[in-house]
């Protein structure tokens, strides 16, 4: 079994990189916490026409019908890039729109998504908050157990703040009715519950991305500093802190393809693994980001300094999509209580 | 309309560069590539060549395996075929040799228009656009920032010293070479990577050209070394007046005027 990325998709990684590495530097992260919306409706166009938004469009739908796993190491150059826009959202509502009984809202929604017209928001159980709800065209909402689609003009925002300013979250006022239910019973709890999990996978992805850049950073700046008239990347002590780190992170890696793979694949362990991915790459963000605060010294702790764009955007990552407690908890519940295997690999792995 | 684009492989910006052990070249062994920037900007302009009037767009690149990763993006960024030559004798020769080579992928193809980089990111020798055109018998121009076509004839922006910049008019067919910054340079889309597998590789050798024996190098390279950092800084330090009367005793103690 070849677990290797296929040439495509490495070069959609490096497709990214290239944009992301041209378009979305660290000032333009802090441009953007100075904007109204904290969003940037040229990348969002830039993204589109790159193809991101639309890979897990299906095809019907001008999209390219692809995967998670054909998605996973761009979700995770995002987080390398502290690239916050409603990525994960959008992505997130068009599976739910894509996977919907009733085709109409796909047929509606998936074509502007994959063109770049349309946001999509997404609520989750597990927050109070929707992300990102003040620049989408279509909110997906939940209550009682039922799945509602409503458009801007139907919903009361309000702001609410976050350590991370990239991280746009708003508090909805809105009533369901039967001409915004989309989805109930047994059909909402499903396309709930697989929501959540996509989101949760990719906020890992992310999450790793993230880690990885903070050691870099650590690298780059032990590899400038001098003190004692020798770079400070030649003490044993950093060294073993950034190597410890990376260690962590290169745990992480297989756990988030896993996740991807298991959602790619609807495994019977796909929650199990997705909160697993989930739990380990929010320990791994938050140890590089605490080993690089650490190396950067008293630098670290400053405005001036980018490290903290990363680390804010870890925190907020972290906590999105299931906290650790809910999927440690998840975990015990899954593997414990109800007694399935965490299978390694081989057929027992798909459902 | 068939525009010809000639691309070269170059390491990537960020990569770390090492003296390679025989001293002649870079470690290329564990360091990424990519397109040499000065021909993206070149194929940018062919691909809106493309978008305007559905010319096609071949690109054209020598050099090892790893080369086909350039073409392969290139394709993804839109571009319709590509020409891979890979011998390893084009490897071992020199800026004229290559140039042969590639002149004689032009007199195959007959393109309507050359289009390609000022010069390469390595080597830097800003000499192969020229060279190609001299050897296809076709005229060619340099350093170019600006492109119009009409009918047979482009009218083009050639980047002179000091901010000048001069006009110029070719018949094509014709090769240009152009500067940085002439466009806005695409991303390739997934799509476009996903359409790339379908589209055509040729690979050939000099030999396959019939310029198998005229490529034998001119120019062999001796030594590639970093600079050594000198510690004979002197800081000149007074008032204006005096740190200008110190310059200029200084320039005349050395002899440079």
């Amino acid at each position: 079994m070849d677990f290797s990325f296929s040439e495509d998709q490495k070069m959609f990684q490096e497709t990214l990189r290239d944009f992301l590495t041209a378009e979305h530097t660290s000032a333009t992260i802090r441009e953007l916490w100075d904007s109204e919306t904290r969003r940037s409706s040229e990348l969002w166009q830039q993204l589109c026409e790159i193809g991101i938004m639309g890979l897990l469009v299906p095809e019907e739908y001008d999209g390219m019908g692809m995967d998670e796993v054909d998605l996973v190491l761009c979700l995770e150059e995002m987080g390398t890039h502290a690239f916050a826009e409603p990525v994960i959202p959008t992505l997130v509502g068009t599976r739910l729109l894509a996977d919907l009984a009733d085709k109409s809202l796909a047929q509606e929604w998936l074509p502007k998504v994959a063109g770049g017209e349309a946001i999509l928001a997404v609520q989750y159980p597990e927050s109070p908050f929707v992300q990102d709800a003040h620049v989408a065209n279509l909110l997906i909402l939940q209550k009682d157990g039922e799945l509602h689609a409503l458009t801007p003009d139907q919903v009361k925002l309000t702001r609410q703040d976050s350590n991370d300013p990239s991280n746009c979250l708003f508090s909805v006022d809105w009533t369901p009715s039967a001409d915004t239910l989309i989805a109930q019973g047994e059909e909402a709890a499903k396309l709930s519950a697989e929501a959540f999990d996509r989101g949760a996978l990719a906020a890992a992805a992310q999450l790793l991305g993230c880690g990885q850049r903070m050691i870099h950073m650590a690298c780059e700046y032990a590899s400038e500093r001098k003190q004692f008239g020798v770079f400070i990347g030649t003490f044993q002590a950093i060294k073993h802190m950034c190597s410890n780190a990376q260690v962590q992170v290169e745990y992480v890696r297989p756990a988030v393809y896993r996740a991807a793979f298991s959602l790619a694949n609807n495994s019977v362990n796909r929650s199990v693994n997705v909160s697993m991915a989930k739990l380990a790459a929010g320990e791994a963000a938050h140890t590089a980001s605490r080993v690089s605060m650490q190396v950067h010294g008293g630098q670290g702790y400053t405005w001036e300094q980018d490290l903290h764009l990363w680390m804010r955007r870890a925190w907020s990552l972290d906590l999105a999509w299931g906290s650790k407690q809910m999927h440690s908890q998840r975990i015990a519940s899954i593997v414990i209580d109800q007694g399935v295997p965490t299978a390694p690999l081989g057929e027992s792995w798909l459902a | 309309m068939k525009i010809l684009v000639y691309l070269k492989q170059v390491p990537h910006q960020d990569a770390r560069l090492d003296i390679s052990s025989d001293g002649t070249w870079i470690e290329e062994s564990n360091i990424k590539f990519e397109i040499n920037s000065y021909d993206t900007y070149a194929l940018e302009e062919a691909l809106k060549a493309k978008d305007s009037e559905g010319a096609e767009v071949v690109v054209v690149t020598a050099g090892q395996d790893r080369v086909t990763q350039a073409l392969r993006t290139a394709l993804g960024m839109g571009a319709d075929r590509a020409i891979h030559i890979k011998d390893e004798a084009v490897d071992a020769s020199d800026v004229l040799g290559v140039a042969k080579v590639l002149a004689a992928v032009a007199k195959e193809e007959s393109p309507d228009l050359i289009l390609t980089g000022l010069m390469s990111e390595d080597s830097g020798f800003a000499a192969i656009g020229p060279m190609i055109g001299e050897f296809a018998g076709i005229a060619s121009t340099t350093a170019v920032v600006g492109i119009e076509r009409e009918g047979g004839k482009l009218t083009v922006e050639r980047e002179l010293e000091g901010g000048n910049l001069e006009v110029v008019e070719i018949n094509t067919p014709c090769l240009v070479s152009v500067q940085t910054g002439i466009n806005q340079v695409r991303y390739a889309s997934l799509k476009g990577i996903m359409q790339a597998k379908k589209k055509t590789i040729d690979v050939k050798t000099a030999a396959d050209l019939g310029v198998g024996d005229a490529i034998s190098p001119k120019l062999t390279t001796e030594k590639v070394s970093v600079p050594v950092k000198g510690e004979t800084a002197e800081l000149v330090e007074g008032s204006t007046d005096e740190i200008a009367a110190k310059l200029a005793a200084k320039i005349k103690e050395l002899g440079l005027l």
